[in-house]
């Protein structure tokens, strides 16, 4: 209370530089005050331009990240992680315009194994085999969108749990096969990869790539309901 | 220093203006945004073909082996709708240009966790070995081809009833885990249409008996 009051006071006691007089401030009083609300004036101008410039830079500010956050935004919603492989597939072999004829008896392939060309009317049933199976029928496979994997009858057992472990459950044969000139190939329609070692990852990157691919004639089309040959698991 | 201020609002609107624009436009293009190759959707799509290949291949089996007229009209509904089905989503992830084969093993999408935050947000521990629920075992494909009769009949039904609850559950934790409208309608329709099948099975089944 005695602060406040006191306060109150000393504001209603006029500022005497010079002799007071009951008629009002004096000349220099009243440039005196002019002065100090010029200053004022100054004052509050310049803090009004600090104001304004931190408010800009905020703005644009609030923009870039506006922008930034969008642009990452669109990126991540838009990713398709499809796997870029193609640093593993380099030594795939492909076999553009393989014939698609269904015919009796045997064929003979231009490259070995087959990975496409004419073939026998009844497909191969998918799955694990332990004894070679007929070209001519699991060409028809190939067809159909399925995988081969194919291995050097000799490969290690372990070796060949690896392959079993890497074959997806539908739509891929594995079998031994006779006379292969690498450890593994793993053929699709129109497209083949020969590796000397069962756990390269090229294995997977060719399955990731060409595994029920849209480019075989028929993805889809049943690889049930065929031909069981013998040494299916 | 006005002059300037006013150029840094003008800029900071034109880039708010351009960014709300460019947002409001990417997200109302009738362009569908593409799930991702490890979404629950992709997955689901994924592992619901191989489901439903085998459901084919049961049907196909017992449609050649009985001479019962309702449960060889059955079996022809289940082969040509599930193939048709799969088919459709093999057409998704083709037009979202997502692999068909899965970096991840089968079904590791079911540990996802769900959307409604239900089970704590860490999701459900998939089968370690990958399987998918109710799908038959190989030897039991066997048992069903070398079987005939009223017991080839039998053992279908056991076999698909139970093929139907797997899918039911795979359809029920694709609905949980994703908003992806061609996947929650598909999802939604599997689930209608195996319960119905579930329901004709049953009651076969309890004839044969």
């Amino acid at each position: 209370m005695v602060h406040s009051s006191l306060r109150g006071f000393r504001g209603s006691i006029p500022q005497n530089h010079g002799v007071s007089t009951a008629s009002g401030p004096t000349k220099a009083q009243r440039q005196a005050e002019q002065r100090a609300r010029q200053l004022e004036a100054f004052k509050k101008k310049e803090a009004a331009q600090r104001r304004n410039r931190l408010l800009g830079i905020g703005l644009s500010v609030v923009g870039l990240l506006a922008v930034v956050a969008v642009v990452v935004t669109v990126i991540v919603v838009n990713t398709q992680p499809k796997p870029d492989n193609s640093a593993l597939l380099g030594n795939v072999v492909t076999f553009p315009n393989v014939e698609a004829g269904h015919v009796e008896g045997t064929v003979d392939y231009p490259m070995s194994p087959p990975a496409g060309g004419p073939h026998n009317p009844v497909w191969l049933n998918c799955g694990v085999y332990d004894q070679p199976v007929p070209n001519e029928n699991a060409v028809h496979d190939l067809e159909h969108g399925a995988v081969w994997i194919t291995y050097r009858p000799d490969l290690p057992a372990s070796d060949v749990d690896t392959l079993k472990a890497l074959t997806p459950s539908t739509y891929a044969v594995l079998s031994p096969y006779e006379g292969l000139d690498a450890a593994v190939a793993i053929s699709a329609w129109g497209a083949q990869l020969k590796v000397s070692d069962p756990a390269d990852p090229a294995l997977q990157a060719f399955i990731d790539t060409y595994w029920k691919s849209a480019d075989a004639p028929e993805p889809g089309a049943p690889c049930t309901g065929g031909l069981d040959a013998p040494g299916k698991e | 220093m006005n002059r300037a201020r006013l150029v840094a609002a003008a800029v900071a609107v034109a880039v708010l203006l351009g960014a709300g624009g460019f947002l409001v436009g990417r997200f109302s293009s009738p362009a569908p945004v593409a799930p991702a190759g490890t979404s629950a959707a992709a997955g689901f799509l994924r592992d619901m073909q191989v489901h439903h290949a085998q459901a084919v291949d049961m049907a196909m089996t017992i449609r050649d082996i009985s001479a019962d007229p309702d449960l060889r009209r059955l079996a022809y509904d289940i082969a040509l709708g599930q193939s048709n089905q799969a088919g459709q989503m093999y057409g998704l992830l083709e037009s979202w240009g997502l692999s068909q084969a899965s970096s991840q093993p089968p079904m590791a999408w079911m540990s996802q966790p769900v959307l409604d935050g239900s089970d704590g947000g860490h999701g459900h521990a998939a089968a370690p070995d990958g399987t998918m629920p109710g799908l038959a075992t190989t030897e039991q494909l066997a048992q069903l081809r070398a079987a005939t009769g009223v017991e080839a009949e039998k053992l279908f039904l056991t076999l698909m009833i139970e093929h139907h609850r797997g899918g039911l559950e795979m359809a029920e934790g694709a609905l949980a885990r994703t908003t992806v409208p061609q996947v929650v309608s598909m999802a939604k329709g599997i689930i209608v249409a195996q319960q119905a099948d579930i329901d004709a099975m049953q009651q076969l089944l309890a004839e044969l008996e």
